[in-house]
């Protein structure tokens, strides 16, 4: 199974102000797709990911499946298990497709 | 939005003058005339601590000379120890193949060489010192040779401008594969010498589009500037998070005293890192708040890219006009 590893060249870091205002404001029921709660610098360009992005990056440590990670954020967020799974899926799909990601 | 979610939780970099002293004298320095304390190893260390804290991943050390001081090799080894990211510019007189090694060992990840023209005599001139263009390119060699990434750096101005090609010429035949393009401020000499220098706005707008189409063009060398003046150009993409100038949101700037700064440009101090709580510094500075939140002032507020520009180059404005809001002296809008 695969276990996703960082591309170890990005620099990474948690916004962790801008961490915990949107858990606040998902508290709050308000959308927050949008705001950045971690920065990525990759070959000097900055990235962004939003709230679940960067919970789900912060996890891919190459020691935990799809499936660990899936089982990780169930227990944070209020939705259902398979949407989550179908989510995280594509999100990873798409950052080992970019190399931001390696299979560990 | 609330305007403390929009700015991030630290800078991602800090520009880190250790020391103001140099060996060379050249004709656009902003700190030539700067005195400032030094402070010990310990506390850069010290420094290095709260950086770490805050997890701040770049440090580049610039100047002044880097290499003057003795212990640069000791704090870049212990930022990096710490997980910082570690660099510097410098302008490769006492930078030879041991000393290249030393800086590869101690763990920085690159390191930058100015150099202003592909003609030796224009360089060495410019540079006050006879020797130097020589000098900054065994530099370059020194640094392929021990496998540490080298970087050029060219503050562009009247004596440049016209040949940039040639520049970029240079650094490939001394393996660089990153060049800057460093837009000439008006601060220190470059203040006292900019009518000799400085480009007409109208000349920076052609310099700006052909730099923008071979940067588009070349594969082989990547070339960077980060100048917000150029938002109203096509081609100009924004590869930065922020709008405007990105001191005070991006970076800040160290004084050998520990003060800081917005960035080196800008002589106005916001607090002390060791003495000061960096977060307070950070979210609650009035300078960086103005800095983060400009008002569109003459020209900008009729300008349909203020909302890109954020009225260009805050050091510049500020240089000439003592205001933060006044429109960027290099634009030719
Ligand atoms: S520009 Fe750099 S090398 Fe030249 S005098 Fe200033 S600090 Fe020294
Ligand atoms: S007028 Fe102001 S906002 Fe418009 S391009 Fe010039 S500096 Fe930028």
């Amino acid at each position: 199974m695969k276990k996703p590893l960082r591309n170890q060249e990005i620099v990474w870091r948690i916004e962790k102000r801008r961490q915990s205002e949107a858990l606040d404001a998902l508290e709050a029921g308000r959308d927050v797709d949008e705001l950045g709660t971690v920065t990525l610098i990759q070959a000097g360009v900055m990235h962004q990911l939003n709230l679940v992005g960067g919970m789900v990056w912060e996890r891919c440590d190459g020691h935990r499946t799809v499936e660990d990670i899936v089982d990780d954020l169930a227990g944070e967020f209020d939705v259902e298990r398979g949407v989550l799974k179908n989510d995280v899926e594509i999100f990873i799909n798409d950052l080992l497709q970019k190399g931001w990601l390696t299979d560990g | 939005m609330d305007e403390r979610q929009e700015i991030l939780s630290a800078p991602l970099t800090f520009n880190w003058t250790l020391s103001y002293r140099c060996n060379f004298t050249c004709d656009h320095c902003y700190s030539r005339d700067e005195v400032c304390n030094e402070l010990s190893t310990a506390d850069n260390y010290r420094i290095i601590d709260v950086l770490a804290e805050q997890q701040i991943p770049f440090i580049n050390f610039g100047g002044g000379e880097p290499l003057l001081r003795d212990d640069l090799f000791d704090i870049a080894g212990y930022a990096t120890q710490c997980g910082l990211n570690v660099s510097m510019n410098s302008n490769g007189w006492l930078l030879d193949s041991k000393v290249a090694q030393r800086l590869r060992d101690c763990g920085f990840k690159s390191v930058g060489i100015s150099i202003d023209s592909p003609e030796p005599t224009v360089h060495d001139q410019f540079r006050n010192m006879p020797g130097s263009f020589t000098r900054a390119t065994h530099a370059l060699d020194s640094l392929a040779d021990s496998g540490l990434k080298s970087t050029m750096s060219s503050v562009v101005s009247r004596i440049n401008y016209r040949c940039f090609q040639d520049l970029l010429d240079l650094a490939r035949d001394h393996h660089v594969t990153q060049i800057y393009l460093h837009n000439f401020k008006c601060s220190g000499r470059g203040f006292k010498n900019r009518e000799n220098l400085d480009l007409t706005p109208e000349e920076w707008q052609t310099f700006y589009r052909e730099a923008l189409a071979t940067k588009e063009r070349i594969s082989d060398l990547i070339i960077s500037f980060d100048d917000p003046v150029i938002a109203s150009l096509p081609g100009y993409q924004h590869q930065s998070m922020v709008k405007g100038s990105s001191c005070g949101k991006l970076s800040l700037h160290l004084r050998p005293n520990g003060d800081i700064t917005p960035c080196g440009f800008i002589p106005v101090v916001v607090g002390n890192i060791l003495k000061d709580d960096f977060e307070t510094i950070w979210f609650e500075s009035p300078v960086l708040k103005a800095m983060r939140s400009k008002v569109a002032s003459g020209k900008c507020a009729s300008c349909s890219v203020f909302e890109d520009c954020q009225g260009g180059c805050t050091a510049r404005a500020f240089a000439t006009t003592g205001d933060f809001n006044q429109p960027d002296p290099h634009c030719w809008k």
